[in-house]
């Protein structure tokens, strides 16, 4: 199936990142790398589209951001999930279960 | 939205903005070198690597950009940029900038320097609590209109008692201090007042206390409150004053409290003291000299307050009718009483100034416009590379933003030496202005008239900018398109109108320099040149009537001899002062006819002498008039013209007390009439006795010298009376000259103003009008050229500039003049014997306007009538 490109759907790609970092904190390529290998290559992101993202999940106060040290030993910017941010997970899940629910509703009617 | 931490990031970022840049780069660079590796590691080179992980990545500028606006700092950065080029573009053309900026400073100035007054005067909060609750309580006689006087003790106990609109009534008498220094005794100024005065104004002590209970008992009164400002000078601000004793009077007098800075009532005294009434003065119902004031009841009104209080004077005057009969209450809010005398000099003032501002924006706006029609291309490619209306927009007005911010530093600058020369110029009675600084709200209010400036004459480019034909813009090669017309007329309008505004204040400037000039022309009926004046109360230190008679005569008799004097003489009623000894009592007349408040003066032969009095009938007061020798006196024109217009008011007899009961004394003399309150104000009719008739305590030595400058003979005239009696003050020596000026100065200082402003307004109207026809006159270069060679010699080119030029002149005038006739009503009390209307000023600045109209068009029609017209027609 030929990948579908995220970088339209700006509010999904939010709800993903937040979902990457539910679990521990990573660095924005380790965010990407996951991305693809939990999606199996469905969804490609333009890399570089992550980075506003993130800056735009940053400001809203969803995420957080620190310097840090990678496993090589590289200077990275690591980003966490706030208790604001998991809130906001919890909203936009439901609200996509809803929406995916409504829309193959639909589709098996007509 | 607006987190702190985000905030703080914004903040750092703006400052600091290469930072952003080093960490969206590293983090950029990270990932791509991670992308990278991974490739690596899955068997591709280096070099094929590092192209996959770059493509795959997508354009970083696009994404770097979209992270700096999620970041919110877009607008910063964009705010940097424009600030910028703002700054580029000033710099590449320094003059107009800079004339700009000045324009601009002396407009914000000025209009800061007059609102810092107002403020300072009319605007600031008064240290007393509520005082819009707090009201002045006056009596007045019915029969007169507009008269306020003092309460007499009686009148107030009577009104404090029965009210019942008031929460509490105090009183504040009059009093003076001597106090003794190396330096001789010195005066200081007094108010004894009643329990409730400090707790009605609210004001807290600056240190101590103020009065209590406890102290309104005879014997437990001594002890007194200082004011600020008697603190600051006299005892330094040593702060352990308090609790310490001062010899007042001759009385031990224990400092128990001193006043914060600002609080001055009844009338600037120096100290308060508390006042406990005696028996006498419970009975003493015509001594009229106590000030009242009063805080309502919480839901009391001030008409409600007027009717009871006024109930009250009814009952009075049917108890007390030989006293009360005619009196009324009038009742003053404390901010109007203090204030409402200053507001409406300082609104003019601030009017004025703000037609200065505005003719300077005017002439902003103007030079923005000719910018901006030199600036056509650059808009022109800006908008076609996709700069929308919005961000031109915001480009301009951060220009003007720009520019006035920088006018205003400027301006800010100008404004405090401005109220520094107003503090020294004003009047001393405008109230508070002593207080006068460039604080807080008046610098709030130099920002919002620097933000209203900016937009006002930033409008006018943006307009014109933005409504630009792209194509025609960029296409065209001319200037002379049809945009040139829109901006012509928009010029015009502008100067225009900064003509009229112009003539209004020059119309104001020139009526009240024609009634200053009336009243300097006004014949004072007295002498103010070389003579000088000493003050004393003498009748602690000379307390029977002899003692009295006989200190006067030696006081004059040596000042007399003092050498460079001309004459010395002693009056109880000094002119164009507001000082002790001013009496005026109940006159009648043979015993019919009677006529209130006339003015009683006790004085020494060689007093008409001294001041230039002339004498128009009869006879001056001799030797043979003393304590013993029937009573006479001596009439002023006005006085004698009332009672006896056709005959002779000498050998008259009229009755009033002056010093005791009313007796009957026979006229012998008639003077001319002085304009003893002020040369705005008409002579009041006026009795003279003999000091040794009326030897009253109040006593003025005045001091007349034949060299011209009085201010010399002050030393001499102190030395004198102190070694005359050490012990007494001699408070003001002063010569009549400095208070003739005083007189004079809120009339001299308002017409400084207003003069200084139209002068101001008058050279920025030239300057626009200059600017306006040089514009025009380039723009008409090529139709110049035309009509020259066509025939047009040098002398009809001029003409035509010159024409246009009046023309806009007289459009400018024929407004200016209908708003002149509107304004000027408002100056009516501030003009003397001048019509607001009248004719000579209108007349005048008319001539001034168009002479400085002709002399500005001069320049660009010169330069117009020796174009070369071949030249001219090749240009376009």
């Amino acid at each position: 199936m030929p990948p579908v490109a995220l970088d339209r759907l700006q509010g999904t790609l939010d709800m993903l990142v937040l979902r990457t970092l539910v679990r521990e904190q990573m660095h924005g390529w380790g965010i990407a790398q996951r991305i693809q290998l939990l999606s199996r290559d469905v969804l490609q992101v333009n890399q570089g589209s992550l980075y506003p993202a993130l800056h735009r999940l940053e400001e809203r106060g969803w995420i957080a951001a620190e310097w840090g040290t990678s496993d090589n030993n590289r200077r990275a910017k690591f980003y966490r999930l706030t208790a604001k941010g998991h809130r906001q997970l919890e909203r936009e899940q439901s609200s996509w279960a809803d929406f995916a629910r409504a829309v193959s509703a639909i589709l098996q009617t007509a | 939205m607006l987190s702190l931490p985000g905030t703080l990031r914004k903040l750092r970022f703006f400052i600091q903005p290469r930072a952003l840049e080093r960490d969206l780069d590293d983090e950029i660079r990270f990932h791509l070198d991670m992308e990278q590796e991974a490739h690596v590691r899955a068997g591709k080179d280096v070099a094929e690597a590092r192209r996959l992980a770059l493509r795959s990545f997508g354009g970083q500028e696009r994404y770097k950009d979209e992270s700096r606006e999620a970041l919110g700092l877009r607008f910063l950065d964009d705010l940097r940029r424009d600030v910028r080029f703002a700054a580029r573009t000033f710099a590449r053309r320094p003059g107009a900038t800079l004339i700009t900026v000045l324009t601009l400073a002396l407009g914000i100035g000025a209009t800061t320097a007059i609102y810092g007054a107002v403020y300072g005067v009319l605007l600031a909060p008064l240290p007393y609590s509520d005082a819009e609750r707090i009201i002045t309580v006056w009596q007045h006689d019915k029969r007169t209109a507009g008269s306020r006087e003092d309460l007499s003790a009686p009148n107030f106990l009577d009104l404090e008692a029965r009210n019942q609109t008031f929460a509490s009534l105090a009183a504040a008498e009059p009093f003076s201090f001597d106090y003794e220094t190396p330096d001789g005794a010195v005066r200081f100024r007094n108010a004894r007042v009643t329990e409730k005065f400090f707790s009605i104004l609210g004001t807290r002590p600056l240190l101590g206390r103020t009065f209590q209970r406890g102290d309104y008992v005879t014997g437990r009164d001594r002890v007194v409150v200082l004011s600020h400002r008697l603190w600051m000078n006299r005892f330094r601000s040593d702060s352990s004053i308090v609790g310490r004793t001062l010899i007042l009077d001759s009385v031990p007098q224990v400092v128990v409290g001193i006043m914060p800075r600002g609080f001055e009532l009844p009338n600037r005294e120096d100290l308060w003291s508390p006042k406990v009434f005696t028996d006498d003065e419970r009975q003493e119902r015509a001594a009229a000299y106590y000030a009242v004031l009063g805080r309502l009841r919480p839901n009391a009104t001030i008409e409600a307050a007027s009717r009871d209080l006024n109930g009250v004077a009814s009952q009075l005057a049917r108890e007390y009718p030989r006293t009360n009969a005619h009196l009324g209450v009038s009742l003053v809010p404390l901010p109007t009483q203090l204030l409402g005398g200053a507001r409406r000099a300082l609104l003019v003032l601030m009017g004025a100034v703000a037609c200065v501002l505005l003719i300077a924006c005017a002439n902003v706006a103007n030079l923005q416009l000719a910018a901006a029609v030199r600036r056509q291309r650059e808009f022109a490619i800006r908008s076609a590379i996709g700069a929308g209306r919005r961000r031109l927009t915001r480009q301009l007005l951060t220009e003007s933003l720009l520019l006035a911010l920088l006018g205003a530093v400027a301006g800010i600058i100008l404004a405090q030496f401005g109220m520094a020369a107003i503090r020294a110029a004003a009047p001393s009675d405008l109230p508070r202005i002593d207080q006068l600084s460039l604080g807080g709200p008046v610098l709030l209010f130099a920002l919002g008239l620097t933000v209203v400036t900016a937009l006002l004459f930033g409008l006018a480019p943006v307009l014109r900018a933005t409504r630009l034909n792209l194509q025609q813009n960029l296409a065209a090669d001319s200037q002379a398109s049809t945009s040139g017309i829109h901006k012509r007329r928009a010029g015009s309008a502008l100067v225009v109108a900064e003509i009229a505004l112009a003539l209004v204040l020059l119309v104001g400037a020139g009526l009240l320099g024609e009634s200053f000039a009336s009243l300097l022309k006004v014949d004072r009926g007295f002498r103010a040149e070389g003579v000088a004046a000493a003050t004393l109360q003498a009748w602690s230190y000379y307390p029977t009537r002899a003692a009295r008679i006989q200190f006067v005569k030696e006081a004059t008799a040596r000042l007399a001899a003092l050498p460079g004097v001309q004459n010395a003489a002693m009056t109880s009623s000094l002119p164009l002062s507001d000082r002790i000894g001013q009496e005026s009592s109940n006159l009648t007349v043979e015993g019919t006819a009677s006529e209130r408040d006339v003015r009683v003066a006790a004085c020494t032969p060689s007093y008409f002498s001294t001041l230039h009095i002339p004498f128009r009938r009869g006879r001056n007061f001799g030797p043979q008039d003393d304590s013993a020798s029937p009573p006479v006196a001596i009439v002023n024109e006005a006085l004698a013209r009332r009672y006896w217009p056709a005959g002779n008011a000498i050998g008259r007899r009229i009755t009033f007390a002056f010093l005791g009961r009313p007796i009957t004394r026979e006229i012998v003399g008639v003077v001319g009439n002085m304009r003893h309150d002020g040369l705005h104000a008409d002579p009041p009719p006026t009795v003279f006795i003999p000091h040794s008739q009326g030897p009253t305590g109040a006593v003025h030595l005045v001091v007349s010298t034949n060299t011209g400058d009085a201010r010399q003979m002050i030393p001499s005239i102190k030395r004198e009376l102190s070694a005359m009696n050490r012990a007494m003050p001699v408070s003001d020596v002063v010569t009549l000259e400095s208070l003739l000026d005083s007189s004079l100065r809120e009339r001299r200082f308002n017409l400084f103003l207003l003069g200084a402003f139209a002068i101001a307004a008058l050279v920025l109207a030239a300057v626009g009008i200059y600017g306006i026809m040089s514009s025009v006159t380039s723009e008409r270069t090529h139709e110049i050229g035309i009509r020259m060679a066509l025939g047009a010699d040098a002398a009809a080119v001029l003409t035509m500039v010159l024409r246009q030029g009046l023309l806009m002149a007289a459009a400018g005038v024929a407004i200016g003049l209908v708003g002149a006739t509107l304004v000027t009503r408002l100056l009516k009390d501030m003009l003397f014997q001048v019509s607001s209307l009248d004719p000579f000023a209108f007349l005048v600045s008319v001539a001034v306007l168009f002479s400085v109209a002709v002399l500005a068009c001069l320049g660009p029609a010169n330069r117009a009538a020796r174009l070369d017209p071949a030249r001219a027609i090749r240009q376009d």
